[in-house]
């Protein structure tokens, strides 16, 4: 445990009290951050930093209110709580606001999650500055004449984080993270000048993969960006790539929060028990992923975590609710937020996959676009490559896809083997047919 | 870590991170400033004093660097929220700390700090000075307040409102919308206001100090039509005084987003592919935003990667097109007494008359081109270093009139209300997405559209504005946010009903 942060968030829930708080819920995070980035082989910007911030929920005569402040001196810290639990006061009352059940506290896993690396006290300035100038060397050496610019990019950063509560919640956990990557812009047909990046992120050093082949990554996703154009409107399958996935499968989590749903504002409200999406699409939300950048032993309000089953075979079997929330619908909490979301890989490469799919588009980036949770429209910008039979036929931009999730899930065909480990959606390339791509 | 892609997004929804309802720990003397009092503040309430800042200065051009500068920053956010009837919860967030610069080229050394004290800050000043390794440089001798205009002068500190004149105010906006229609189901209102301190002190002798206000009030309503729900919102707000903020604008708060709402009804799914898109006046300005605005921050030209790194002083758009960014309009979201490296608040041309005329320049960028800087050099907060970045963007008005542009296309669709935009700078291909419009047939406005992403491509699409209106709006409000970098800042937006003679629009019917 950390003695500091935990002391002094004890200190903090006690002048609350004192100040005529009935509840309080105190978080304290403090972290070091340091990020390297260079162009035309030498330092674009160095920035390091070291933060600490204190939140604070009060909870005041059935009134609720949230604080949050980087001015951690104690003086200051003992008026600024004084003063919020004053004006909480002041604000109308709401039956729903406690603080959790302590027994939903209880049964934190005991496991490891491997999400702390010891090895970050011991990452060197030079180790940085060698790490990133070899990404940015291969981007340049593998992009050759065509590079008009290589911005390639280390960070990392340690987070301590406690977070206690009046009735008995006291936990801790301490992250790492270690994130590399570059963008890169090669001179296209005209004024285009493309711009492809690739940054990883892991929580553990020894897990980042090495700097020639993230800068290789670059170059190969910046190079499959040349000669894109609109192609005409076409009804066609396209494959979502796995890190992009995300982009399309959050205007389906949109809707699976509590809070939606008690707002009237989800499409899904009434669709628990029911199918929502084809029976290949199975989401997890797995807080227990040894490694997992999403993973946690609790969540933000000190609810104990579990692996959840959020739609099983297409058929939708929980949402995230929070405690407020979840007492505002009269249901059980389960959490108010994902960790790691996973969804089960299938059997076939994206390479094997495009053989048999005949003419599509690999979606390889999107641009603006929104999703309706209240009505489940969506719409959104792509860009990728056409493909023939596993063939590559042309890059495509500047095009669109729409529809509305309760009939766009029912069209995934096929979930490829290709879970990306680079985040906390473990989401693998998605194959979804009949897809209206407009363009030209 | 942010890639890319994701740099260049564009929000404009009433979404809102942390708000305030309790006042800060604050010293005697700091407690004396009032909304009129811009100098000193740092000095009085922390002992930033200019030998202080000399001393930290001296530290991060210890190995050498073109100039250094410190970025004190004070922010109260409030935000109180109404949910289910009642103002129900209030968040508060207090940020403090400096941001210190060592700046050699176009390389940048950066350190920032939560706690004012020597000791942190001269650390901090260390880190910046490692972006450089050649002999220590000297700061000025003597800083020199900088003299500005006033483009949001307060009679009364957010922070000094006391709470009972907010309630009712977001209350208000609540009870209008339930009272409007008997369809409304749901309503979510709120206030958010930040009350921003700044004080930024350079190397070459600038010092300046700026209190910049930032607020709006917004609602969301749910409404249900046999067995249909929609919903929509609106935000009426920017760098206003509290006295902005009359029973009359609640109203219209109200007003507007249920009869945004209530449309949505009728709305239909417009057909796919490329048709004439005509932009009705003022938010849609967010076009010019995504088009050819983030295309023009210099930094991204100095580093070849914008489509417009070889356009400047060519012919990009018709004569009658002329697009401005501008820190000088009072009281909008996107205005600047002072930009973060101390430059002046001012008005940039970037396209006159169809002609590229200017990039947007902070310091770093206008010493690359050997120009000045056009007071662009913005950050979200002390954790960030300066980037350029737009203010106020706007098309100005043309010869044709409203009717007329909508007259003239025979089918197409009429863009009213749009959000979520993005552009990717070395393509210049660009996205927002429609949440309220209609079809055009025959000339006339016809059914609702919504929830339509509409793409195109900057360069393409200045030249293919065919005709621009004489009706230039200015978008009233206060909730547009610009992300570039990891970085949110405040943006404003206007145009005039123009013409595109052809957009990618996204639809479901092949």
């Amino acid at each position: 445990m950390n003695k500091e942060l935990l002391d002094l968030a004890k200190w903090s829930m006690k002048i609350a009290n004192s100040a005529g708080a009935d509840e309080c819920r105190v978080g304290i995070q403090s972290g070091r951050t340091v990020e390297v980035s260079y162009r035309e082989r030498k330092p674009e910007n160095i920035k390091e930093a070291s933060t600490r911030a204190l939140f604070i929920e009060v909870f005041a005569s059935h009134r609720y209110s949230a604080q949050n402040t980087s001015d951690l001196r104690k003086d200051s810290l003992k008026t600024f709580i004084e003063n919020a639990v004053a004006s909480t006061k002041l604000l109308a009352e709401d039956p729903f606001r406690t603080l959790p059940d302590p027994k939903f506290y209880r049964g934190r896993a005991d496991v490891d999650l491997g999400v702390f690396d010891a090895a970050y006290d011991t990452l060197s300035p030079e180790a940085r500055h060698a790490t990133v100038k070899a990404i940015e060397e291969t981007c340049l050496t593998k992009g050759g004449p065509k590079v008009i610019s290589v911005t390639a990019e280390v960070s990392d950063e340690r987070s301590d984080f406690v977070l206690m509560a009046s009735n008995g919640l006291e936990a801790q956990r301490s992250l790492t993270y270690f994130t590399a990557g570059a963008a890169m812009t090669l001179q296209d047909e005209g004024s285009r000048r493309p711009n492809g990046y690739h940054f990883v992120t892991t929580v553990a050093k020894r897990t980042l993969p090495g700097a020639e082949e993230i800068g290789l990554e670059v170059a190969r996703r910046t190079f499959d960006l040349l000669g894109g154009v609109k192609i005409k409107t076409e009804t066609l399958p396209v494959i979502i790539e796995n890190s992009n996935v995300p982009r399309v499968l959050n205007g389906l989590i949109a809707a699976m929060y509590a809070r939606a749903v008690q707002q009237k504002q989800s499409f899904l409200a009434d669709k628990k028990g029911k199918r929502i999406a084809c029976e290949r699409f199975t989401l997890i939300d797995d807080p227990h992923v040894v490694g997992g950048l999403g993973s946690r032993l609790f969540d933000g309000e000190g609810l104990a975590t579990r692996k959840r089953v959020m739609i099983d075979a297409g058929v939708l079997n929980e949402f995230w609710v929070d405690w407020y929330y979840g007492r505002k619908l009269g249901w059980e909490p389960t959490t108010g937020g994902m960790s790691n979301l996973v969804i089960p890989p299938g059997k076939r490469s994206v390479k094997e996959i495009m053989k048999d799919l005949g003419r599509g588009i690999l979606i390889t980036g999107f641009i603006g676009g929104n999703s309706n949770s209240t009505t489940g429209d969506t719409s959104m910008g792509i860009f990728g490559r056409l493909f023939d039979h596993g063939e590559p036929v042309q890059a495509v931009a500047e095009m669109n896809i729409a529809g509305n999730h309760l009939e766009f899930w029912q069209k995934l065909s096929e979930v490829a083997s290709d879970p990306w480990p680079y985040s906390s959606w473990r989401t693998p390339s998605l194959v979804f047919t009949d897809v209206v791509v407009s363009g030209t | 870590m942010q890639q890319l892609t994701r740099r260049y997004f564009l929000k404009t929804t009433a979404t809102a991170a942390a708000g305030a309802v309790v006042l800060p720990v604050l010293s005697r003397d700091w407690l004396a400033f009032s909304a009129t009092d811009t100098k000193g503040y740092f000095e009085a309430g922390f002992g930033i004093t200019d030998d202080l800042c000399r001393k930290i200065l001296a530290r991060a051009l210890a190995r050498g660097g073109d100039f250094a500068d410190l970025y004190f920053e004070h922010t109260i956010t409030n935000y109180l929220m109404l949910e289910d009837g009642k103002v129900n919860r209030a968040f508060t967030n207090i940020a403090l700390g400096a941001g210190i610069r060592t700046v050699k080229g176009d390389q940048v050394g950066y350190g920032y700090t939560q706690e004012l004290t020597e000791q942190s800050m001269l650390a901090a000043a260390a880190t910046a000075a490692t972006i450089a390794t050649s002999t220590a440089t000297t700061p000025a001798g003597a800083f020199i307040g900088l003299k500005t205009e006033n483009y949001y002068p307060l009679k009364t500190l957010m922070s000094d409102i006391p709470l009972s004149s907010k309630l009712p105010m977001v209350q208000s906006v609540n009870d209008r919308c339930f009272a409007l229609s008997p369809l409304v189901i749901k309503v979510t209102a709120g206030f958010n206001d930040v009350q921003k301190r700044v004080l930024i002190v350079s190397s070459d002798g600038t010092k300046a100090e700026d209190l910049l206000p930032s607020n709006f009030l917004f609602t969301n309503v749910v409404a249900e039509k046999n067995g249909r729900k929609e919903r929509a919102g609106w935000n009426l707000g920017g760098r206003k005084d509290f006295s902005f903020y009359t029973q009359a604008i609640a109203d219209e708060v109200a007003k507007t987003a249920v009869e945004r709402t209530m449309i949505l009804f009728d709305a239909v799914k417009p057909p796919a592919g490329e048709i004439p898109v005509v932009l009705g006046p003022g938010l849609t300005g967010i076009l010019l935003h995504e088009a050819i605005g983030h295309g023009m921050e210099a930094d991204f030209n100095r580093k070849k990667i914008s489509t417009y790194a070889t356009m400047l002083g060519k012919q990009v758009a018709e004569p009658f097109v002329t697009i401005i960014d501008d820190a000088t309009l009072p009281g909008l979201p996107g205005s600047l007494n002072v930009d973060d490296e101390g430059t002046p608040g001012q008005k940039t041309v970037l396209v006159d008359k169809g002609i590229l005329t200017s990039y947007l320049h902070d310091k770093i960028s206008a010493r690359h081109y050997g120009v000045a800087s056009t007071g662009s050099g913005r950050r979200q907060s002390y954790e960030h270093y300066i980037q350029p970045r737009m203010r106020n963007t706007y098309m100005l008005a043309g010869p044709a009139t409203p009717d007329d542009v909508i007259k003239s296309v025979e089918k197409g669709i009429y863009v009213q209300d749009v959000s979520n935009g993005q552009v990717k700078i070395g393509e210049g291909d660009f996205a927002f997405y429609v949440s309220q419009g209609r079809m055009i047939e025959n000339g006339k406005l016809t059914a609702p559209i919504k929830d339509v992403n509409i793409m195109g491509n900057g360069p393409k699409m200045l030249k293919n504005v065919t005709m621009v209106a004489n009706d230039l709006q200015m978008s009233r409000g206060g909730a547009g946010m610009c992300g570039k970098g990891g970085q949110g800042v405040p943006v404003g937006f206007g145009q005039p009903t123009i013409l595109v003679k052809s957009l990618t629009v996204g639809g479901t019917q092949a």
